[in-house]
């Protein structure tokens, strides 16, 4: 259960001091990154991991908090303004939030997206609160078989979600899987897929290569669209809804929220998910479906309210089973490890404190960006028209520095490079970048779990399917592998239906 | 917007994985035989074994003219320019350790903003100036981190 006293020391923690200053300038910094086009949240959390190296990791940790949540909801901006997702997750926003810019309302729509975000992610920042402890408690009877299980439970989720195609997203995951067994083996010491190279005995760099997979890569990308990035032209005014418009929407909160929540709880489906699923739910039940589309309020509380509270769903298997629940929350878990600390039950157990400080900085994080986001909003629109032959650069120059500063050694940077040019690739042709990186994380978890469940029944592999979490759990990881089988054959079947 | 298929990228990544996963398979096969530590071969190369299978599958399938589509093919100018930033940037991380940080992100930053047609010079040149001194201050003042002085040093 949570600790209600510890909780109220973790808000009094985040509003002190450098750590409210952290606050404000992670959401504030979030907001940026999400309003301009191709700049995803996840990319300003790579970003500023190294620099949060210095700081004491509540204060690192509340501002990546705020680049998150800011990030997902700045999103919701360009796509209102200049119908182009600010992140991918704000898709479902521009299909009523331009026709609302295109009426001359773009202001309203940017307030209601703002508030909708706020209700969204507070929400699930609550349900993280009060869930996560028990959920931890609950995870403290988990053993090594039951670890494996929930890392491959993870990595047929990972892989058959991700992207348009199951196959591309297993080679994508496969690859992560070997990428995470280069350096020593975690049990006997020896080194494997080294080339004889000592930098490679430690393995990748974590941190560098998410830099390179996620920041670098998407630079890469804003080079093709430089000269035809679009502008604001819209005046924005009457930002702040009314309570009456609020009252109306109030449905769509609920409903929104409870399907963000379940959405960012399963492994690697999150913000864009969440958000067109709330919008197809909001159209199918309203009164007035034939009026989504044409620029209504409820077309932008759906979708920006769901984002948001996905957020809070994607922290939970994070925070207490070490299974990240999208790319961000696996960024979040780098910069975790960076300060020593261990996602997963042990956490709650070792640094009680912290965890009610992380749920703390959580929760008022969502307040953070809702007060930024409505007192400068016309700062965040006039953002998107910066210069991008000047914000790429930066944007380069940031990642390989960032990446340089963690150890001090070249050998990351040239990694960030390496996996920046990796990561460009798949993009461009069409390879999932997102299970590679999960699956370095679930690959260590399932691969140090299972040899450990060999060692512990010594060499009897039916440990795995005899004890009934690991059992139930490993049919879970079955049954979605099929269903990807099956909808990779759909897909085949559809190919040839066009073809011929 | 016209639509390229993927049937040579799909071709070349197939080529490309199978080297790979025979690798995985030849070097596991020489790591030392150590008892009670689980196995280590074993999910190298079952992971290997995946890959070769999804290879094989991706190979047949872009052979069958069942490829996917790419939506937004990268042609010309803009080809060009991503080619250029990126050799621009292996450039960079090659010599910035030997050249030290100020004098190679002042030209590295030059050349980029050229690539991406920036042709307002004194605008560039103030940027590629004042850039890598305020993030040398900022690195070295607040977070303690030396950057690469090379030929400075």
């Amino acid at each position: 259960m949570v600790d209600l006293g510890l909780l109220l020391k973790g808000f009094a923690t985040v509003l002190s001091g450098y750590n409210l200053l952290a606050l404000v300038l992670g959401s504030f910094m979030g907001i940026i990154v999400g309003a301009i086009p191709g700049l995803t949240a996840t990319m300003g959390i790579a970003l500023l991991v190294p620099f949060t190296f210095g700081m004491s990791p509540i204060t690192g940790i509340v501002m990546l908090l705020g680049i998150y949540t800011g990030g997902i909801y700045g999103g919701g901006i360009a796509s209102i303004l200049i119908k182009t997702p600010g992140t991918p997750a704000a898709v479902a926003t521009t299909f009523d939030g331009y026709p609302m810019a295109q009426k001359g309302m773009a202001g309203k729509a940017i307030g209601m997206a703002t508030i909708a975000s706020g209700i969204g992610g507070t929400f699930t920042a609550l349900c993280l609160t009060f869930f996560a402890p028990i959920l931890a408690s609950f995870a403290l009877r988990f053993s090594a078989p039951e670890y494996f299980a929930l890392a491959v439970f993870g990595l047929s989720v990972v892989v058959s979600l991700a992207g348009r195609s199951p196959l591309k997203g297993l080679i994508s995951g496969a690859l992560g899987l070997l990428i995470a067994m280069v350096g020593l083996d975690p049990m006997g010491g020896f080194p494997r897929f080294t080339f004889g190279r000592i930098e490679l005995t430690g393995g990748f760099s974590f941190v560098p290569m998410l830099i390179g997979l996620f920041a670098l890569s998407e630079g890469f990308r804003q080079i093709e669209t430089i000269f035809t990035a679009p502008k604001v032209t819209a005046v924005l005014k009457d930002i702040i809804p009314k309570l009456r418009e609020l009252a109306a929407c109030t449905i769509t909160f609920i409903r929104s929220c409870v399907i963000g929540l379940i959405v960012g709880i399963t492994p690697a489906i999150g913000a864009e998910t969440s958000s067109l699923i709330s919008y197809a739910e909001a159209k199918r039940t309203s009164k007035h479906p034939e009026k989504f589309g044409t620029g209504i309020l409820e077309g932008v509380a759906a979708p920006q309210c769901a984002e948001n509270a996905s957020t809070g769903g994607d922290m939970l298997p994070m925070l207490t089973l070490g299974i990240p629940g999208d790319a961000a929350t696996a960024v979040l878990m780098g910069a975790l490890t960076i300060h020593n600390l261990q996602p997963g039950p042990l956490l709650f157990r070792d640094h009680a404190e912290l965890v009610h400080q992380i749920f703390g900085g959580m929760i008022l994080a969502n307040f953070m960006f809702v007060i930024l986001g409505l007192t400068f909003a016309r700062f965040f629109a006039r953002v998107i028209n910066i210069d991008r032959r000047y914000l790429v650069p930066l944007i380069f120059i940031a990642c390989m520095v960032g990446s340089y500063a963690i150890n001090n050694v070249m050998y990351d940077l040239v990694t960030c490079v390496v996996f920046g040019f990796i990561g460009y690739l798949m993009m461009r042709y069409d390879y999932p970048v997102s299970p590679m990186v999960l699956a370095q994380i679930l690959g260590f978890m399932m691969e140090s779990n299972f040899r450990r469940s060999l060692v512990m029944s010594q060499g009897d592999p039916s440990i795995l399917v005899t004890r009934p979490i690991a059992l139930t759990i490993l049919i879970l990881a079955v049954f979605t592998t099929v269903t990807a089988i099956r909808r990779q054959r759909k897909m085949m079947r559809a190919q040839g239906d066009t073809t011929t | 917007m016209a639509r390229v298929s993927m049937k040579k990228v799909d071709i070349l990544v197939s080529l490309i994985l199978v080297p790979i996963c025979l690798y995985v398979f030849y070097e596991s096969g020489r790591w030392p035989k150590q008892a009670l530590i689980g196995a280590p071969t074993l999910i190298p190369r079952g992971v290997s074994a995946c890959l070769l299978l999804a290879a094989g599958v991706l190979l047949v399938q872009a052979l069958r003219g069942k490829a996917s589509e790419l939506e937004a093919p990268l042609e010309g100018a803009n080809r060009r320019r991503v080619m250029l930033i990126g050799v621009l940037t292996g450039a960079y991380a090659g010599i910035v350790a030997y050249v030290g940080f100020l004098i190679s992100t002042f030209i590295y930053l030059l050349l980029f903003g050229l690539v991406v047609g920036e042709r307002r010079l004194p605008r560039l040149l103030l940027f590629a100036v004042l850039l890598p001194i305020a993030i040398y201050l900022i690195f070295s003042t607040f977070f303690n981190v030396p950057l690469p002085e090379g030929w400075l040093r």
